[in-house]
């Protein structure tokens, strides 16, 4: 486990995986969500898993590569078989990036700096006027905590509607600079068991649970939604619905609470990070019918605000 | 508005209409034969003015037995209408290939082929309006043909929006006792036209009796009260609301039998309709269900005249656009929002029907209501394509700016055709003038003035991509090229319109066209108001890249050299795939809100805009501009070598007008309208078209619907003029491509109107499944 201490990034540059305009899942309205990149948790269904890593990567789309070769000349470090492969620690990959015709080779992340990261979010402020804003998830935008602040300042200034999706495993202390920012705060609560949360997501939850807590009784808390995503044979289990439910009616009877189904899709970005998808490839989404079931059984534990689409 | 339905009588007729087969018909063509021979001593007015009497007199017309709204110019439906004078040439070389020809097929009798080749088709030789233009311009037309297609040559132009209030309440009757009026103190040269409008309007009448015959005569029982109403209408104008539908309908089906053009509209039909719908519902004698069946009957009929295009037209516009454009919503004349539940019963009738026709709009401003908007969302949401959306704030502010046209015209404008602006009842929009491939212009630039197809000298020899020094002198080229290729296009367009002059006066469209009457002038002369000629700029999205990768690329960077590029272009990108993939890939394309790069293809579309100043049309009017293919992109492209876009070539130039190339928006819809919004307007003062497809998972949820609302909300602030939707699965369009029996009445938006989908050529069907769908919902 990494330690708390380290997460905070001190820098006026946030690094960014991705900004997705047009985006109609985080929050009401159309919205610009932003994916911070560098995540503490290592969920094994993790629907981002090229937003794991701190640090910058380049990444090969093989899709992309027509095998001219290009990258080759650049850089000596690559290692052309039937397709390029880079070696660790050559981390100059610009000449090589600029060269690949097709884009196969690409960073998969850019720095931002707050007022180019404003700009960006601001492109579609007239879609903002109707209904949605900005949202920041990622990856674990707290990660990049100082940023985050900044940004979300920024935001406020312009008016512009502000979510974050966030796992909350970080420290209370940012946790209270961030929230007078927000508009919208999705909190998930992945697994209620200790171990359980330990083994599939790398980290403990106690933290986590307290933050929940913590939120769920302040001033902020009407603005908070917790979200468990139902992950076949792990998180979507009665058992641990109805220990989440539970807790959270417990710190707030009010809390709002949504499921989300499963998305299988996910599993295609693994290859791109070359990484192994932790979740059997079998499993599908939840049926009208199953969904209704996990309703039923969040339901049971007097939640009186569930969220359904 | 929830519980009505639709009922049987309307399924029935639909069944029965898209069962039928649809022929080509030389029936008038023989009537109007026989007349111009018997008279041959008397003018073309006179001529066209007495032919039409008689085919409103002589042809043979039917009944079905359910019908609420009767009428039609053939005895069956969906006929093809073999029209001699605008032109019969092609006819004559493709009558046998009618029924197997790609698209827009049509069954032919033996003996129509004999008749029209022993008696017709050899009296019209020389005569036509197609053998004038051939005969005084053809060599020159042909020449720019590759860069400009000069529309309007063997058809006449329909295209417009007749003023069917006045019709509405006048009548024939009234218009009559008008010209009559007019008649007896107009000068020498206006008394034609006075006698040839009340000729036509005589055989009006008489149309309309004759409906009332046959009801009576064939003894349909079920019949008798729109016999009543066909009877009343022979002598008044229209007092009930299905009296009103059915006159309207008369006026649509005479317009067609005049003209044999594509699309005359009825615009706004939910304002004009509206006081027959009020009183009759005031006075107890409708309700809504009852409206909504009369319309859903009209909505029938307008799916029951289709137009015979010739092969090539064919390619052009597949899928028998045919073009009954309906606005509903926007602002009146004064600039306040205005709907009612006319309104909401068109969206009803076409959420029930999914046809083709009517070629259904919303007008939406900033106080568009949620009702309206919501209802429309929902008819979205089943895929026909339809409603398209017009943005008034965009529309109405260029129209005065650039077009000089009064502010209550401008606020009452309604949609011809596709996507074409008028306004309402006053204006021949000539809005099909031409289409100008800025992509060909392009292509010459960079060559020597010589197609990369052909190797042809097309234009001027300005130089070539290599001798350019700098891209400012590109670009100096690129505009000389422009502006020869624009004197080219307006000589051939005086020839064309006076052509329709000569030979295609239209006497009945012009007593509802202001102030034809008044000035005892026909349309075509420049009798209406308003008199526009629009040109197409063809395409924006392909310039745009073309000119962003040559810029970057070559100029800026210097990644590729100019020889290279060169050279790719003339291989079609062959041994130069490297080259190709960057010009794809290395450089941001249209529609990702790029600033520079949009501004790119705006920089250029509003330079034409503003040469089209320069030049006065034939009735004396202006031109102005349109940014919309229909389903052009497809053959326009034809025309065109590889790109410095990285598009190969003879392929597909991007689809819509204003849309991106399919494919190359990364960013989603959002940036899509942010690019497209920075197009000038007064570019699209004859109508743009912007395409979007979803899928319908999109409108699955109110929350989906209530997004939707948003997006259409921020694209009337953006100013974009127009947008239109496809809302259909890939899956359902390549099984419908299998298996087309399954999927018969499948209807697609193709670019400005909608066609069935398994009638189109399977080109475009396959263009279709491949352009951009927002999935992420």
């Amino acid at each position: 486990m990494k330690s708390l201490k380290e997460q905070p990034m001190k820098t006026s540059k946030a690094l960014v995986f991705d900004i997705k305009r047009f985006a109609v899942h985080d929050g009401h309205g159309l919205r610009t969500t932003v994916f911070f990149k560098g995540c503490p948790l290592r969920c094994r269904w993790c629907q981002n898993p090229e937003g794991l890593e701190k640090k910058r990567q380049v990444l090969y789309f093989k899709t992309k590569c027509i095998h001219c070769r290009c990258c080759q000349q650049f850089n000596e470090h690559i290692d052309y078989r039937d397709r390029p492969y880079f070696k660790e620690n050559q981390n100059d990959f610009e000449q090589v990036i600029k060269a690949c015709p097709s884009g196969a080779i690409q960073y998969d992340s850019k720095e931002y700096d707050l007022d180019t990261l404003l700009s960006k979010i601001k492109e579609d402020e007239v879609f903002y006027k109707h209904g949605g804003g900005v949202t920041f998830s990622g990856g674990e935008p707290f990660m990049q905590g100082d940023f985050l602040v900044k940004i979300l300042k920024r935001c406020k200034e312009e008016k512009i509607h502000t979510a974050i999706e966030t796992s909350f495993y970080t420290s209370l202390e940012l946790i209270k600079k961030v929230l007078p920012y927000l508009d919208l705060i999705y909190i998930d609560l992945k697994l209620f068991d200790e171990k359980k949360h330990q083994r599939y997501t790398g980290v403990s939850s106690k933290i986590i649970k307290e933050n929940i807590r913590y939120v769920l009784q302040s001033e902020h808390k009407k603005k908070v939604i917790i979200r468990t995503p139902l992950i076949p044979q792990i998180t979507a289990t009665d058992e641990n619905l109805e220990a989440i439910v539970r807790y959270l009616v417990a710190c707030n009877p009010e809390v709002k609470y949504e499921l989300l189904n499963y998305n299988p899709l996910a599993s295609s970005k693994y290859e791109l990070v070359g990484k192994e998808y932790g979740i059997d490839l079998n499993y599908k989404m939840f049926d009208e019918k199953q969904m209704q079931h996990f309703y039923d059984v969040v339901l049971q534990e007097n939640l009186k605000n569930l969220i359904r689409e | 508005m929830n519980c009505l339905y639709q009922t049987k009588r309307i399924s029935d007729l639909k069944e029965k209409m898209l069962s039928s087969k649809r022929y080509a018909s030389i029936e008038q063509a023989r009537i109007i034969t026989c007349v111009y021979q018997e008279n041959e001593d008397l003018s073309i007015p006179k001529k066209r003015a007495l032919s039409l009497k008689a085919a409103l007199e002589e042809l043979e017309i039917a009944v079905e037995d359910e019908e609420l709204i009767v009428g039609n110019r053939t005895k069956g439906v969906r006929y093809g209408v073999v029209f001699p004078e605008s032109g019969c040439s092609w006819i004559n070389q493709e009558f046998e290939t009618l029924p197997t020809r790609p698209q827009d097929q049509f069954l032919v009798k033996e003996e129509d082929i004999k008749e029209f080749r022993e008696k017709i088709y050899p009296y019209w030789q020389g005569k036509s309006l197609e053998d004038a233009i051939k005969g005084t311009y053809g060599k020159e037309i042909n020449e720019i043909s590759k860069v400009v297609k000069i529309n309007q040559k063997d058809h006449a132009q329909g295209h417009i929006c007749p003023n069917s209030a006045l019709w509405l309440k006048l009548g024939p009757q009234g218009l009559i006792e008008k010209a009559k009026e007019k008649l007896k103190n107009c000068q020498e040269d206006q008394k034609e036209f006075y006698e040839c409008t009340i000729l036509v309007l005589e055989g009006t009448i008489h149309f309309m009796q004759r409906y009332h015959d046959l009801i009576v005569q064939e003894n349909h029982e079920e019949l008798q009260e729109v016999g009543k109403i066909c009877f009343n209408l022979s002598k008044r104008p229209p007092e009930t609301f299905h009296e009103a539908v059915q006159s309207l309908w008369f006026l649509f089906v005479i317009l067609h039998m005049e003209s044999n053009a594509s699309s005359f509209s009825p615009g706004r039909l939910d304002q004009y309709l509206y006081p027959y719908y009020q009183r009759d519902i005031e006075n107890g004698i409708l309700d809504q269900q009852k409206a909504l069946e009369i319309l859903e009957c009209l909505w029938l009929k307008f799916n029951q005249i289709v137009y015979l295009r010739n092969q090539n037209s064919a390619k052009y516009f597949a899928g028998f656009p045919i073009g009954f454009n309906i606005a509903i919503g926007g602002v009146d004349e004064k600039g306040n929002d205005t709907y009612n539940e006319l309104s909401l019963l068109c969206l009803k009738a076409q959420e029930h029907l999914g046809l083709p026709q009517p070629n259904l709009s919303v007008r939406l401003n900033k106080n568009t209501s949620h009702e309206l908007m919501q209802a429309a969302i929902k008819v979205v949401s089943l895929g026909s394509g339809m409603p398209q959306f017009f943005n008034d704030e965009a529309i109405i502010h260029s129209m005065i700016e650039d077009l000089d046209i009064e502010e209550k015209d401008a606020r009452n404008y309604a949609i011809v055709g596709c996507v074409e602006l008028t306004t309402h009842g006053n204006n021949l929009g000539w809005s099909d003038a031409a289409m100008f491939n800025f992509n060909k212009v392009l292509e010459l630039t960079l060559n020597h003035g010589r197609c990369l197809l052909t190797n042809k000298q097309i234009g001027l020899d300005l130089g070539s991509l290599e001798t350019y020094e700098t891209y400012q002198d590109l670009e100096k080229a690129f505009q000389k090229q422009i502006d020869y290729f624009i004197d080219k296009m307006m000589d051939a367009e005086k020839v064309v319109e006076k052509a329709h002059q000569d030979y295609l006066p239209t006497a009945f469209l012009s007593t509802v066209i202001d102030d034809c009457l008044e000035k005892g002038l026909d349309v075509t002369r420049g009798g209406a108001k308003y008199n526009l000629s629009g040109i197409q700029m063809i395409q924006v999205a392909n310039l745009a890249d073309s000119l962003a990768a040559i810029k970057e690329l070559v100029y800026q960077e210097k990644m590729i050299s100019k020889h290279e590029l060169l050279e790719a272009l003339k291989a079609d990108f062959k041994g130069y795939e490297i080259i190709q993939t960057m010009l794809l890939n290395k450089v941001p394309k249209y529609g990702n809100d790029v600033a520079w790069v949009d501004e790119l293809g705006s920089k250029w579309t509003s330079y034409f805009r503003e040469k089209m100043k320069h030049y006065t049309n034939y009735r004396g009017g202006r031109y102005h501009t349109g940014m919309y293919t229909v389903s052009a992109h497809v053959p326009m492209g034809e025309n065109v070598g590889a790109s410095p876009d990285g598009r190969n070539a003879l392929k597909p130039l991007a689809d819509g007008g204003m849309s991106p190339v399919y494919g190359r928006d990364k960013q989603g819809p959002t940036a899509v309208l942010k690019s497209v919004s920075r197009l000038n307007n007064s570019c699209t003062t004859n109508g743009g078209l912007l395409n979007m497809k979803f899928l319908p998972e999109f409108f699955k949820t109110e929350t989906g619907c209530l997004k939707f609302e948003n997006f259409l909300r921020a694209f009337v602030d953006l100013k974009v003029p127009h947008i239109q939707f496809n809302v259909v699965r890939k899956e359902e369009l390549l099984d419908a491509k299998v298996h087309p029996e399954n999927h018969q009445s499948l209807t697609i938006r193709v670019a400005g109107y909608t066609a069935y989908f398994v009638e189109l050529a399977g080109k475009l069907q396959d263009e279709i499944i491949e352009r951009t769908t927002y999935e992420n919902i």
